[in-house]
């Protein structure tokens, strides 16, 4: 039964080539996201109510536990509220002569096997096939981030393949040096790539060779998270790829790749038996990408590419908070992910509604969203305050989490440093967004009135989601989650 | 049989030194080509004695597919695509090629000294074998940063894949088989998807020029 999470994705992707009617193709794409949603809920409620630990299936290739199915869960309803947008984002691309039926196919498959290569990425625990899942979701969204085929998006897809492809075949290298540092130490060598036996076996590994995997590891996976310095296909990607899409790689998928960096984390602070030497390099990365992320949202021009650097700031969060490694950290760190995945693909959804109204990506040609689009309007605002890290909003809650852990680590000056540049990436976001939201007399070219309906009902949904979760986290999601991160820091 | 591993694992990273070296776009596939053949002796020589010593095929299915994939038909496909975006000839390189070697042999000793601080002297030839391959990795890499066509990256990619198996197979005797298919399929859909873009490229800028793909910054 758990193995049709894989099977469903890529049945619908092909279901799309069987008819040439919009509204079908609508009903498919929506119909095989809805199905997903619902079999990962009953996978995970079935795994809960059992009370099991871990899920093995098919051959031992594929594994559940509360770590990859609260991921699984992430990329699954994300996806789902993306799906049900772009219906009506793509009817009102269609309406314009953007685009047409055959290339409505191709976004609708593409976007299924999208989902598919980040499904397998977390069900998998075999680290090869997670790589080759990793590298796959590259080659699968590389159409859909130059899916408008002009100047831009040709050399927005062109960067994202060339760099995340070098970067993924760093890991891979790194992935062969964990390898090779069990080579020799066990019977059977296909079992020497499955995480539950590197884990269980985690110190009887060459610790020397494992330090140099970490390296590879991290840089490499780190491109694909974005990690500054790896970090600069990121926002010409996110920019330039349809709004849904933007959603999808910023929301999920560097959340996928993260999962890769935290999988081989923990095998490698098991061996070493602390946490200082990963530590150390996390937490500079991550603030390094926070920094680097301020400096780069304060003059820029673009909303989304401004969004952008915001997810490599979170990203970078998310390391400095993986480097700390205490169990507050680590819950810290994945309720982080769970919060930026809502909060900063309900963003882009909004900016895919803004887009198509004013046709523009410029902040300065922006003028009275409030007035011209009521709804998307306040979401945003709101939005770009939950993203910047205002209570009452859970990205609120989840920062105040990785702070206090910092400090009780006794990381001072780390989480002293931590506390400015948020406070400057507080300061460049509202500045720059501010401005696009009030305006005496609006233009008279552009209409007023919400565009794409049912994608406007989606953010609304999404903002209760992350207003909710930062006031009062329901008790089974905490505890879902605490056992979460119990798997991550349980080797220490 | 060592003896054999040891001149292998030289001569490719002598080829990749001489691909540093090539000036044109033509004679990058060559060298790319000559490389994998190598890669393809060094999988069928640890695949013979695989067979003889434990009876297993894999390591044999694996050099006849990388024969197959990166002899004949991704330099055919590259070839085909080179063909097609009417290449002039003319510069192709930022730095002239005498400093390009210089610069390739101190990435090679950068990735002596490295290595030799983290992995012991007695673990008998893994270390040269991690110092030779690493390094085809990082040329690969330098070969991508230094070439300003399209093509140029994806040769250099391709190396750069090609260093990472060759540490595979001569330090563990590659990886078990599963995961190889899956990165051959990768490889070579990666491959294609390049290459379709290239012709996009070509469409969108007028040339295959990496240096024109400057819209998008800040």
């Amino acid at each position: 039964m758990e193995i049709l999470v894989l099977i469903i994705p890529l049945v619908t992707s092909l279901l799309f080539w069987l008819s040439n009617n919009k509204k079908v193709l609508h009903y498919i794409n929506i119909a095989g996201s809805a199905l997903l949603l619902l079999l990962a809920v009953s996978v995970t409620g079935r795994f809960i109510m059992q009370g099991l630990d871990s899920l093995i299936f098919l051959s031992d290739l594929f594994y559940f536990d509360y770590l990859n199915l609260f991921m699984l869960d992430t990329i699954v309803i994300v996806s789902f509220l993306v799906s049900v947008y772009a219906v009506g984002y793509l009817n009102e691309e269609f309406e314009h002569g953007l685009i047409d039926i055959r290339k409505l196919k191709l976004y609708y498959s593409l976007t299924h096997v999208f989902i598919f290569t980040m499904v397998l990425v977390v069900s998998t625990q075999n680290l090869g096939l997670m790589w080759i899942a990793i590298e796959a979701t590259t080659l699968a969204s590389v159409f859909l981030v130059g899916f408008h085929n002009n100047k831009n998006a040709i050399e927005a897809a062109w960067k994202y393949i060339i760099i995340c492809s070098v970067g993924i075949a760093l890991a891979l290298l790194g992935i062969v040096l964990l390898y090779i540092s069990t080579v020799g130490l066990f019977g059977d060598p296909h079992n020497s790539l499955s995480w539950v036996f590197l884990y269980e076996n985690a110190l009887l590994l060459q610790g020397s060779v494992l330090k140099i995997s970490f390296i590879f590891v991290l840089a490499g996976f780190g491109t694909k998270v974005g990690l500054v310095p790896m970090h600069t296909w990121l926002p010409d990607a996110h920019s330039q790829a349809p709004s849904p899409i933007s959603a999808l790689l910023s929301g999920v998928l560097l959340n996928s790749a993260m999962y890769g960096i935290i999988r081989v984390l923990v095998i490698i602070n098991k061996n070493l038996g602390s946490n200082v030497y990963t530590g150390r390099m996390m937490m500079a990365i991550g603030l390094l990408s926070i920094a680097a992320a301020a400096l780069f949202i304060l003059p820029q021009k673009d909303y989304k590419r401004l969004l952008a650097y915001s997810s490599i700031e979170h990203m970078g969060i998310i390391a400095f908070a993986l480097g700390i490694f205490s169990p507050l950290a680590v819950y810290g760190a994945l309720f982080h992910m769970l919060n930026h995945a809502f909060t900063k693909s309900m963003l882009f959804l909004c900016t895919g509604n803004i887009f198509l109204k004013y046709k523009t990506r410029e902040i300065s040609k922006i003028t009275g969203v409030l007035k011209i689009l009521p709804v998307t309007g306040v979401v945003f605002l709101l939005g770009i305050f939950a993203i910047a890290g205002m209570p009452p909003f859970s990205v609120f809650a989840s920062e105040l989490n990785i702070i206090i852990a910092s400090f009780e680590a006794g990381h001072y000056y780390q989480g002293a440093a931590f506390i400015i540049l948020l406070a400057l990436v507080f300061a460049g976001i509202t500045s720059s967004m501010l401005k696009m939201f009030f305006a005496n007399n609006v233009s008279e070219q552009v209409i007023h009135g919400e565009v794409n309906k049912s994608g406007t009902i989606v953010v609304v949904i999404m903002l209760c989601i992350i207003a909710v979760t930062g006031l009062y986290l329901p008790e089974q999601i905490g505890a879902f989650l605490s056992s979460a991160a119990a798997i991550v820091s349980g080797g220490m | 049989m060592e003896y054999y591993l040891d001149s292998l694992s030289l001569l490719i990273l002598i080829s990749s030194f001489v691909l540093v070296a090539n000036k044109r776009i033509n004679s990058y596939i060559r060298t790319f080509r000559l490389q994998s053949f190598l890669l393809v002796i060094l999988a069928g020589v640890i695949g013979m004695e695989n067979f003889f010593s434990e009876g297993s095929l894999e390591i044999i299915v694996i050099a006849l597919l990388i024969l197959v994939l990166k002899v004949f038909y991704i330099p055919r496909l590259l070839q085909n695509t080179v063909n097609k975006v009417e290449y002039k000839v003319e510069k192709d390189f930022f730095l002239n090629i005498p400093i390009g070697v210089l610069i390739c042999c101190a990435l090679v000793m950068l990735v002596y000294y490295s290595v030799s601080s983290v992995i012991p002297a007695d673990t008998g030839h893994t270390r040269i074998y991690l110092v030779n391959s690493i390094s085809v990795v990082l040329i690969g890499m330098f070969f991508m940063i230094s070439r300003k066509k399209a093509i140029g990256q994806i040769i250099g990619f391709l190396v750069l894949e090609n260093g990472i198996f060759t540490t595979a197979m001569l330090t563990a005797n590659g990886m078990p088989i599963i995961i190889e298919l899956g990165m051959f399929i990768d490889l070579l859909t990666a491959v294609m998807i390049m290459g379709g873009l290239v012709f996009k490229i070509n469409e969108n800028f007028e040339s295959i020029d990496i240096n024109k793909l400057r819209n998008l910054r800040g």
